[in-house]
């Protein structure tokens, strides 16, 4: 039985689609200046990249969804992020705000 | 015996998503502190992006081999899964070689965890990172035999599919810290 034509080539253009977002954040990290970018929106198209080629190393390198795997495994990813998202944006908020305000 | 493994599955994924938030704590940390050098080297000095860039791409073609393996696995090719494993591993163990050859460098010249706040909350992220990556490769080569010694029944592919899981989850952590630490770091 050959490999499924379809199947490899998903890999491939996952696998390719990684490369490109790579070097791409990475050319917009070493010269922000030749893409006209300030160092803020640099660090945001860096950002989208980074979750972009997450979002593609599950859909193309995965058949987790394909399959109809358990139908909890969303929902568990989806609190995760959530948890994820209070701890780093609070803890960012949280120290930001006394150091603030022990430097008067 | 489907519902065995469908659930095996789960329970893995659930065990991955409390790791991703041991990472999140890790990466808080780093962002709190990543400022705090203590007059010694920033993060700007420190790393060096073509050595990243590197490290980046062959984990990512060790994502991509491990993916091209699991096709083999599922098609129940054997030698086209082994081979496949075996270069994974190859550029596994190549990853942690370049890692650590960083990590000493960085030892070298000074800048170790004792050295300040941001280093010692660097290397707790990168090498909680890299540890991950050791248990990985441990757990390809125990898959080798797996696949050698057993036939690919339910049992061992859920078993090889999750140890595939893993293996993707760490690329994606690494996909992270090389733009949240390595990346933010050049920039800022």
């Amino acid at each position: 039985m050959k490999i499924e034509k379809k199947q490899l080539g998903f890999r491939i253009f996952g696998y390719l689609s990684s490369l490109v977002l790579t070097l791409g954040a990475y050319a917009m990290i070493v010269y922000p200046s030749f893409f006209h970018l300030s160092t803020e929106m640099a660090i945001v198209v860096i950002l989208i990249f980074a979750l972009m080629q997450a979002a593609g190393q599950f859909l193309f390198f995965l058949n987790i969804w394909k399959e109809g795997g358990p139908p909890w495994n969303l929902g568990v990813f989806f609190s995760t992020l959530s948890i994820i998202l209070i701890i780093i944006a609070f803890s960012l908020w949280i120290m930001h705000t006394l150091d603030y305000n022990m430097m008067f | 015996m489907e519902l065995n493994s469908e659930s095996k599955v789960f329970g893995f994924w659930v065990y991955l998503m409390t790791d991703l938030v041991i990472f999140a704590v890790l990466f808080a940390t780093f962002f709190v502190l990543r400022f705090n050098t203590f007059g010694g080297p920033s993060a700007k000095e420190l790393f060096e992006m073509p050595f990243a860039l590197l490290e980046t791409l062959v984990l990512l073609t060790s994502s991509f081999t491990c993916a091209l393996a699991m096709l083999g696995i599922h098609q129940k090719r054997k030698k086209f899964a082994l081979l496949w494993f075996l270069v994974t591993i190859a550029l596994g163990i190549t990853f942690l070689y370049l890692e650590f050859s960083e990590f000493f460098h960085f030892v070298q010249v000074g800048a170790s965890w004792e050295r300040s706040a941001f280093l010692s909350s660097f290397f707790a992220l990168v090498g909680t990172h890299g540890l991950h990556v050791c248990a990985g490769v441990l757990w390809m080569i125990v898959s080798l035999f797996h696949i050698v010694l057993r036939p690919l029944n339910l049992a061992n592919l859920s078993r090889i599919f999750r140890m595939a899981l893993f293996w993707h989850f760490l690329d994606v952590i690494w996909i992270f810290i090389f733009t949240t630490v390595y990346g933010m770091g050049h920039l800022l």
